[in-house]
């Protein structure tokens, strides 16, 4: 009792409400008993928070490792309560002047830790942070500008959905706060669906500021399919291998070039785990944004490793797999649209005769949707079909279009646009409609970014993005062809539920809101590297006031406008513009000596 | 006492080959103390040059870190470079003759010293060119008939003619490795030293080369032991070599590959009769010590910039035919590198001091000498026109030194 009251005295001084709710909840979610150190531990649900034996030494070499990697400046933000041993370890290894945030997800908990363990002498220099997360996370971001979360994960996996949702919501705030440019290089397919999202994601970065340097392989789509008039299957595997081979140690030569900080590939993007071994190598981050579907398209098992930050268009299952499978960071980013390019069009009364159908259906000739598709045909409404792959289409035939040629972006564009109901069913190689669809395809974000109006089937992903007031949702092929005779029948409402779903698009689903969410989540994870550049640290304003132990530098900084990222080559640049008879003071010298070594290349190939 | 500093960080061939120029300094100012910067790995070797006083090391490998390590501030990579020159306590330089014609070079010649000869003379960010090292990029790009050789033109860039004596290397008091010391110091012999490595893969002599010339050398000199040169990276090709030797032959090969260091091989070389090699840093090395060079010079080498310096080498150049060397690793024979094409039996010859034919159908023979203008080469011991011209070179880029500048150097 005294120690608790001692405690509460504590946090009287820092939180009068929060010491009041102290007093107030219940208590026991944690179970106490004494380690064979003496010290109290804690369980919950039959599993240790802290060792049994001697927690104080298992929170001291949990905190020498997790401080390995913190810098000054930062602001150390830690999930994870039980008894806090962690957290005084951390208070007492680190300077004073050093912020310490903890996360109190549930309050019960932080009660019954405090009646056990005294807060003297370290607790009184910890910030506690109590209400929703949304609330904790603003907190955060108002309180720092570079965070380092540190997770205590024996404790914090008691609450692993709610500690989820806190780096949500941080990621989120801290996306807002971004006002440093990096330089990306994205590297794209040589051919394929992700090959449009390559060049979206481009325009997307570039339109947020960024230096973008895109590593376009789909020039070189003509020689991969020339490799296709080799007859033997397994030489034409092996030749096409190579193929890809060297097209990532060109993607390496362009980082040797031009080093970015951060390289972002698509889906099929060729690089190697050679190639990303030589980026780790030489501490350029690497991430994968992989839109496929994970239980499909499986070579992302021999990559796993390679990446630093996976991005997944599925949930749940999808990050467990990646996790298990040793993924060091891997975060849920769905698929989203391009506003320049997937926007209502006014079609002329040509394209309007070709494209225009009551009902349509575009993409690829997958089992389900030949299973599913010959339903619609044969009724009182104009039926196209679009899209490759539908060789043998029996009864579609008489629907399909252009003899099933490939559609490109602007085509299926004007198909959007001068349909009426588009269809859109996610491809599965069984019968009907996938019983685990959970992802969301490019088609939804697009249809939507058209202002067209859509009949989709039912993805567990699909209401967190679009409600059913912007599309028709179907559970079951069953319902396709009632539904789409109530909607064609209804153009007033499909052009209301179509124009709402635009709206949607346009303030959360653009590509530009997914590269915010993604930049958030790497810089969150590397607060020294990118999350500094992110939030304006490389700014020539910054670097100056920074500039404390070379006062020499401060004017050759000053030359840039004070929001201008400002690198080493920036500096020497500068330098070097001023003339052959220019005299040199030391620092500069050493500027230009230290750029003449950046530059070497010698063993990056 | 005023200190200069001679600044060379290019490979141990280009450090060996400036020996002649720290002599002709400190002999021209033996008041003022002479020291040298070289890259780390050669600081050992640089210790042993006679002619200077103290050497500092150049570490690019820690440069590189300071440049490259991510997410520093331009202030914090600042501070860490002035730690790295305060850390090797660099006395202040009244003056610092710079060899190298590239921005390292001239940056740390600035860095060091307010007074800079050579190239960067005009200032740090000056591309003109003193008159020397003018001509030594000019000959680089266009050889010519220059006659010139490399360590003169690098006395020259200094402003000092190149010395009365040939340098040379003495052997320092160094523990041998017990195999070593039994064959350097052991009963009489001729000791030829074999140079397994080139630093570009266009001047390795293919393994098929080096067997027949043991094997020849074996046959050919009676109590003739042979020695293998190289740094860590020829340990392979070494063993590859010691493995497709004869039996017979084996006891008369010593693998020094990766097994010594400078001071040690500075110390066998001196023991060393003959030294034989492409245009290598240990082939230079071997002259200096004492030993005679006979060098193959194929690819870009050219025995009249860079032969072995002094008196007595010789140089079988390449002339005419297909293009030698291995492109490849050592193991391999390369297409028009069999030993038939390669001066073999010759060199034998003439470590035997028999009479050779000084041309074959690819390779001509090349003799040095040297006079007040320095080294050259002579075929059948006649110079020719374009020796002679060497006076004619040196009396006009000497004219071409600023004089106030020459007479602030000599202060």
């Amino acid at each position: 009792m005294h120690v608790l009251k001692q405690n509460i005295g504590i946090l009287r001084h820092q939180d009068q409400v929060l010491a009041a709710q102290i007093l107030q909840v219940p208590g026991g979610t944690l179970s106490i008993q004494p380690a064979k150190s003496g010290m109290p531990t804690a369980l919950v649900n039959s599993r240790y928070l802290h060792s049994a034996y001697d927690p104080v030494r298992e929170a001291a070499r949990w905190a020498e490792e997790r401080l390995k990697d913190c810098q000054p400046g930062e602001t150390i933000v830690v999930l994870g309560v039980g008894l806090l041993y962690h957290v005084q370890a951390l208070r007492e290894m680190l300077p004073h002047d050093h912020v310490i945030m903890v996360v109190v997800a549930d309050l019960s908990e932080f009660a019954d830790c405090v009646s056990v363990r005294s807060l003297e002498g370290w607790g009184e220099r910890v910030m506690w942070l109590t209400g929703s997360m949304t609330d904790m996370a603003a907190r955060v971001t108002q309180n720092a500008k570079r965070v380092r979360i540190l997770s205590y994960e024996p404790a914090a996996t008691v609450y692993h959905d709610a500690y989820e949702h806190f780096r949500l919501q941080l990621r989120d705030h801290l996306a807002q706060q971004l006002s440093g440019a990096l330089h990306i290089m994205v590297v794209g397919p040589i051919y394929g669906g992700s090959l449009p999202i390559a060049r979206y994601v481009v325009n997307a970065l570039e339109g947020l500021g960024h230096r973008v340097s895109w590593v376009d392989h789909s020039p070189h789509y003509a020689g991969y399919q020339s490799l296709a008039t080799i007859r033997d299957h397994r030489l034409r595997l092996t030749v096409q291998q190579r193929l890809s081979d060297t097209l990532g140690v060109i993607s390496l030569a362009h980082v040797a070039e031009d080093p970015p900080d951060l390289v972002l590939a698509l889906s099929q993007a060729p690089l190697t785990m050679a190639v990303l071994e030589q980026m780790r190598r030489k501490k350029v981050l690497t991430a994968m944004w992989f839109v496929e579907n994970f239980r499909h398209l499986t070579y992302w098992q021999q990559m796993v490793t390679g990446y630093d930050f996976w991005f997944v268009m599925q949930q749940a299952a999808c990050l467990d797999t990646f996790r298990k499978a040793g993924a060091k960071q891997v975060s849920y980013l769905p698929l989203a649209a391009e506003p320049a390019i997937h926007q209502p069009l006014t079609l002329t009364p040509q394209e309007q005769q070709e494209f225009g159908a009551d009902v349509s259906f575009l993409g690829a000739g997958y089992w389900n949707r030949r299973h599913i598709l010959p339903s619609l045909v044969g009724h009182g409404w104009t039926f196209k079909l679009w899209g490759n792959e539908w060789d043998n289409p029996g009864m579609l035939e008489t629907v399909l279009q252009r003899e099933g040629a490939r559609i490109d972006t602007p085509t299926s564009v004007k198909i959007f646009n001068a349909t009426s109901v588009n269809i859109n069913v996610h491809s599965y190689t069984g019968d009907g409609f996938d019983p685990e669809g959970d992802g969301v395809n490019p088609r939804t974000f697009e249809l939507a970014g058209c202002g067209a109006f859509q009949v989709v089937d039912a993805r567990t992903l699909l209401p967190a993005l679009f409600d059913e007031t912007m599309m028709a949702v179907i559970d079951g092929p069953d319902k396709l062809l009632s539904t789409v005779q109530t909607y064609l029948h209804e153009p007033a409402r499909r052009m209301s539920m179509a124009a709402s779903s635009r709206k949607r698009v346009l303030e959360a689903h653009t590509y530009a809101h997914r590269m915010k969410t993604l930049l958030g989540a790497v810089g969150m994870a590397s607060p020294d590297r990118l999350g500094a550049i992110l939030q304006g640290e490389r700014h020539a304003g910054s670097l100056v006031a920074r500039s404390m132990k070379s006062p020499e530098l401060i004017p050759m900084l000053k030359q840039f406008p004070q929001t201008d990222r400002v690198e080493l080559v920036d500096v020497a640049r500068n330098i070097r513009k001023k003339g052959p008879e220019a005299k040199l003071n030391r620092e500069e010298l050493l500027i230009l000596m230290m750029d003449e070594y950046r530059q070497e290349k010698r063993d990056f190939l | 006492m005023s200190r200069a500093l001679l600044i060379q960080l290019a490979r141990l061939g280009d450090l060996v080959q400036s020996l002649p120029v720290l002599t002709a300094l400190q002999s021209a100012h033996p008041e003022r103390a002479l020291d040298l910067l070289c890259p780390s790995p050669l600081v050992s070797l640089g210790e042993i040059f006679p002619c200077v006083d103290r050497v500092y090391p150049w570490n690019g490998e820690q440069w590189h870190e300071v440049a490259t390590t991510k997410m520093m501030d331009a202030d914090q990579r600042l501070v860490q470079a002035k730690r790295y020159l305060s850390g090797y306590a660099f006395p202040t330089f009244s003056l610092a003759y710079n060899l190298n014609n590239h921005p390292r070079g001239i940056l740390a010649a600035h860095v060091l010293s307010g007074l800079v000869v050579g190239p960067g003379e005009h200032g740090p960010l000056n591309p003109t060119l003193p008159a020397w090292a003018d001509y030594l990029r000019q000959i680089a790009h266009d050889r010519g008939s220059n006659r010139v050789h490399l360590s003169d033109a690098f006395c020259g860039l200094c402003q000092v003619l190149p010395p009365s004596d040939i340098p040379y290397l003495k052997a320092p008091e160094v523990q041998l490795p017990l195999e070593l010391e039994r064959m350097v110091n052991g009963q009489p012999s001729t000791l030829i030293g074999i140079v397994l490595g080139a630093g570009d893969a266009d001047r390795r002599i293919p393994l098929s080369v080096w067997q027949d010339l043991i094997a020849a050398c074996a046959e050919h000199i009676p109590q003739s032991y042979l020695f293998l040169i190289g740094g860590e990276g020829e340990r392979e090709a070494a063993l590859a070599l010691e493995h497709r030797l004869p039996g017979k032959y084996l006891n008369r090969v010593v693998n020094g590959c990766g097994r010594t260091s400078f001071p040690q091989l500075v110390g066998i070389l001196n023991r060393c009769q003959w030294v034989v090699g492409s245009d290598t840093g240990p082939l230079h090395l071997g002259a200096m010590c004492g030993a005679r060079a006979i060098g193959w010079y194929f690819s870009r080498a050219r025995v009249h910039e860079t032969g072995p310096y002094g008196v007595g080498h010789y140089v079988w150049q390449y002339e005419r035919g297909q293009p030698l060397g291995s492109p490849d690793d050592h193991g391999t024979r390369a297409a028009g590198s069999s030993s038939a094409h390669w001066p073999v039996l010759e060199t034998v010859h003439l470590m035997g001091e028999e009479k050779v034919n000084a041309t074959t159908d690819e390779w001509d023979l090349w003799i040095s000498h040297r006079d007040e203008w320095g080294a050259f080469y002579t075929r059948d011991d006649k110079p020719d026109e374009a020796v002679l011209r060497r006076k004619d070179t040196w009396e006009t880029l000497s004219r071409l030194v600023n004089q106030d500048f020459r007479l602030e150097v000599s202060r």
